[in-house]
């Protein structure tokens, strides 16, 4: 299958979330207003996976807070199904940057925690969160603690409880974020592996540009505040001409660096810097020559 | 190589730990003994043995400096000088008569038939303090939790109780004799006013330190308002809810001492006080230390059992402390595993082959 | 006459049902502690009186007898008419003691009389018992309180601050003052409750209520205070009378011996002679008017109180038969 064939396919999707006109502003301190978010707009379609990048400042975590009804928003809408969302709910699963598994259940009691909430009897939660374990690659952790478990571990479970709650779309805000650059990339590829399993839309928000690439059927490159927009925007939806599944050595392909390249221009436009007349400071000893 | 125990941010080794904890006990002892039994450290006074042609008597106690010009007086009057040995003033007793004291508080019978005995007194304290902080807890804990979980509960009941934390608790003491009679129901509510309105405020702020994200976490997941506070707020708060209870008992403990001499006199503090009034230092100070003692044995016991109860913090008892743990908590477990087995026998839960 | 002995035991048991114990706050005072011996020797069961002595600090007893939470306390005539002008309606009904020496100004060295006080600075509780003596003191010696200078010290603190100087003599009562005169050599009492004996009187005070609707157990309970003075008068047995003291303040009977002279205990015969009518020191009546008006002048309070309303001696006389 071809990439456009697979774009083509994808528009044919229905809408799962769509975002409209969103703004989030908020009273500064100063008695002025400060804003976060102006006028971002855009959609995604069921089993998609868009990636969000950007500068820091540019308004990415409030918008996926906005987007999990964690944090309220000042004009616009967001639809789920249609349906216009208004605080959190089991609809919208989310897996944060910092690790937030419960430290007082088991790594299963964790998984079955979303199950519970909605009423499911312990028996059939037990087998289901094990099934999500299972997924993970986590099942012989299931009566570890979590602090026992090393920290691409415990996302990989966190993954796990919000699947498990059966949402409609996954919301994920840098959850590789603070991981080493090995476990990252592992992660990366299970993260797909289990996409490719289970019929889940995803966001996902990072500041790394080659993981936004590397995962994403599309990559929105939100901006900073500028004179034109008082809050954080959306510059550009860019679509990645990368077939599925993805593999490790499309990341030397030509495609990718292009669409790699566009995106960090996009982000850091070129700047002109005056290398030469910067003084250099002596830290060496007294009798030292600066080389 | 790691920064010294005695650096800014050094580390200890477990012996050296060892080492100070005794330490931290000896060393003062140590100076006791010394300013007790070393006489020119401090012995500020002279106890009159003869008083000779001065106007002294007797089992008197008298300044140094005061004696020394009696005794230069008498010299030049060519009376008989004043004989004494240095002491310390009669607050300061000496290590051995308040081991004594301790001794013979324990073993003799009470001078009065029918009072109790010295373990009974301190057994009656204890029990004032248990009822004063259970009942504080059963009102201070679920309240704290909500004020620290709920915004408008915290600016509803926070404030005023910031106002009456400041107010003396003993201050209290008519109004609860008034109220609740001469027995040990007003002690009992000192404690509970000594106590609660700073339990209050301290578990509020406990709940509120609870990391933001667990909470977010659970909203994601559907958990609706109760089972957020049950489910959620109350498991992530425990650990840290146990150590301020432990923190907050030690507190009731600093409120026995007038909680007990309201109404009909009881329990150890009578026993301090009582003794002061006659100037038996030496009972005074085990009656203290007493307390000193019970406080902290019972502070390290909880703390210890507080290793068990939260196997998910991370802390790893050592084995011999597992296996004695095992056997103490064995009785209260009993029931619970009698039940497990019951219920593993029961005909309704046999699996058909 | 069966028939009137079963209506009699029917009565009794009745009576006996519906009357809980009466309660009696008393506190660390010798001619208070006094009936602990009652009490040892089960004097209150055999006169079939159903009373409970509850052991008390003196300032929580004064306030459980105000807040209605036991029927009697023992109490000076002074404070009893402090907590009168709070509205506790009472009657003190037997009189325990009169202090008689525990209670005095000590003078550091130098000071040698009253007189010696002349502009000099005394440390004392301003407007309780000490102020009273203290006054009393100046009256004797032709002085007023206009000829020396006051120092408001808590009794307890009054040694130290002897000790250290800054006032010439103090005034407070057993065994604090005893502590002072230790403590600063050289210290003297230069006046004290014996040389005014009668201005401080010990009470056993009841609730007027609990006098009216109990008034024959109360009777009873007076008629057994002679026995206890007694007991303390025949050289037989005073000195088992002050062990069973000393095991109620928990101190071993020697120390507690020392407090003994210093309150003189009123039996029968004395009790009878002091609640006559007169005034003057030698008279509980002459005593708490003194006493009123100090409070008054002091504002201690100031309302007015008739002190016969606060004094019945019908009890201790019904002793006599």
């Amino acid at each position: 299958m071809s990439v456009s064939d697979r774009f083509r396919r994808i528009a044919a999707r229905p809408v799962v979330l769509d975002v409209q006109h969103l703004g989030m502003a908020f009273p500064g301190s100063g008695g002025g207003v400060v804003h976060a978010l102006h006028d971002v707009s855009f959609q995604v379609r069921r089993r998609e996976f868009v990636t969000v990048v950007g500068a820091s400042g540019c308004g990415k975590s409030t918008l996926v807070r906005i987007l999990a009804g964690l944090t309220a928003h000042s004009s616009g809408e967001v639809l789920l199904d249609g349906r216009p969302v208004n605080g959190p709910g089991p609809d919208r699963g989310m897996v944060f940057q910092g690790y937030t598994l419960f430290p007082w259940l088991s790594v299963l009691k964790n998984v079955m925690f979303g199950l519970e909430m909605q009423e499911v009897g312990h028996d059939a939660a037990r087998a289901e969160a094990l099934q999500w374990l299972d997924l993970v690659g986590l099942a012989h952790k299931a009566e570890a603690w979590p602090h026992q478990l090393s920290g691409g571990q415990r996302q990989r479970v966190a993954i796990a409880r919000a699947l498990a709650a059966k949402p409609r779309i996954l919301l994920m805000d840098e959850p590789f974020g603070a991981l080493d650059p090995q476990t990252r990339a592992n992660l990366q590829e299970h993260l797909l592996q289990i996409w490719s399993h289970v019929d889940i839309t995803i966001v996902f928000i990072t500041h790394d540009i080659d993981e936004a690439v590397w995962l994403a059927d599309r990559v929105l490159v939100l901006q900073p505040p500028d004179a034109a927009h008082p809050g954080g925007w959306l510059r550009e939806a860019v679509e990645v001409p990368l077939p599925v599944p993805r593999t490790r050595a499309m990341l030397a392909s030509d495609a990718f660096r292009a669409t790699r390249e566009r995106i960090d221009a996009l982000i850091h436009p070129p700047q002109v810097h005056a290398a030469e007349r910067l003084p250099v400071f002596k830290l060496t000893q007294a009798g030292d020559e600066i080389l | 190589m790691a920064r010294g125990g005695w650096r800014v941010g050094g580390e200890l080794s477990p012996r050296s730990a060892a080492v100070l904890w005794c330490c931290a006990f000896l060393l003062p002892l140590a100076a006791w003994c010394a300013v007790s039994y070393v006489p020119w450290l401090w012995h500020p006074q002279v106890l009159i043995s003869e008083p000779g042609g001065s106007s002294y008597s007797a089992g008197m106690r008298v300044e140094r400096a005061d004696f020394a010009a009696a005794q230069r007086e008498a010299a030049s009057a060519g009376t008989a000088p004043p004989s004494g040995e240095r002491v310390n003033p009669i607050f300061l007793p000496a290590p051995h008569a308040v081991g004594q004291a301790l001794w013979t508080g324990f073993t003799t019978p009470p001078l009065r038939r029918g009072d109790p005995w010295l373990h009974e007194s301190l057994g009656h304290s204890v029990s004032v303090i248990l009822w004063g902080f259970v009942i504080a807890s059963l009102i201070g804990v679920p309240l704290g939790i909500l004020c620290g979980a709920v915004p408008a509960m915290a600016r509803l009941v926070e404030p005023f109780v910031d106002f009456i934390r400041y107010m003396p608790a003993p201050a209290f003491g008519a109004l609860c004799v008034a109220v609740l009679g001469i027995n040990d129901a007003p002690k009992i509510a000192i404690i509970v006013i000594g106590t609660l309105f700073q339990m209050v405020l301290v578990i509020a702020n406990t709940t509120r330190n609870l990391d933001r994200s667990l909470v977010e976490a659970a909203l994601t997941l559907g958990a609706s308002d109760k089972r957020l506070l049950l489910r959620v707020v109350v498991p992530g708060i425990l650990p840290n809810l146990y150590t301020d209870l432990r923190v907050l008992l030690g507190w009731a403990w600093t409120y026995l001492i007038v909680a007990e001499l309201i109404g009909a006199s009881s329990g150890i503090s009578w026993y301090i006080n009582q003794q002061g009034k006659y100037r038996a230092y030496e009972n005074v100070f085990a009656g203290i230390i007493l307390i000193g003692i019970i406080g902290l044995v019972s502070d390290q016991v909880l703390a210890w059992i507080g290793r068990f109860l939260f196997p998910w913090s991370g802390q790893r008892p050592s084995k011999p402390s597992q296996i004695a743990f095992a056997i103490v908590s064995f009785p209260l477990r009993l029931p619970w595993i009698l039940l497990v087995l019951a219920r593993k026998h029961h005909p309704a839960n046999q699996v058909k082959p | 006459m069966l028939r009137s002995l079963a209506a009699l035991v029917l009565a009794f048991a009745a009576v006996h049902a519906a009357d809980p114990p009466l309660k009696v706050a008393y506190s660390d005072w010798p001619g208070w502690t006094a009936w602990e011996i009652a009490i040892q020797k089960g004097w209150f069961k055999e006169a079939g009186v159903n009373v409970e002595f509850v052991w008390m600090e003196y300032g929580p007893s004064m306030e459980a007898f105000q807040a209605g939470k036991v029927d009697a306390v023992t109490v000076t005539n002074g404070d009893q008419l402090v907590m009168g002008a709070a509205g506790k309606a009472s009657k003190g009904i037997i009189l325990t003691d009169y202090s008689n020496g525990n209670d005095m100004i000590v003078g550091k060295p130098g000071i040698n009389s009253v007189k010696d006080l002349k502009g000099k600075k005394v440390g004392l509780e301003v407007g309780f018992v000490e102020h009273l003596l203290l006054l009393k003191a100046l009256e004797a010696n032709g002085m007023t309180e206009a000829d020396i200078t006051l120092v408001n010290v808590p009794t307890n603190d009054t040694p130290q601050t002897l000790a250290s100087g800054q006032v010439d003599a103090i005034g407070a009562w057993y065994p604090v003052s005893g502590q002072a005169l230790e403590q600063v050599p050289g210290s003297k009492p230069i006046f004290t409750s014996k040389d005014a004996p009668g201005l401080i009187y010990d009470f056993t005070v009841v609730a007027t209520e609990s006098l009216t609707k109990r008034k024959a157990d109360w009777l009873k309970i007076a008629a057994i205070w002679p026995k206890v003075t007694a007991y303390l008068a025949d050289p037989a047995t005073r000195e088992d009378g002050i062990k069973i003291m000393a095991a109620r303040v928990n101190v071993p009977p020697a120390k507690y011996a020392a407090a003994m002279p210093g309150t003189f205990i009123l039996d029968l015969a004395g009790n009878l002679e002091r609640f006559a009518k007169t005034d003057g020191l030698g008279s509980v009546y002459g005593s708490s008017k003194i006493a009123h008006a100090f409070n008054l002048a002091n504002k201690v309070y100031d309302k007015p109180l008739n002190v016969e309303d606060f004094i019945d001696p019908s009890f201790i006389q019904a002793a006599k038969k």
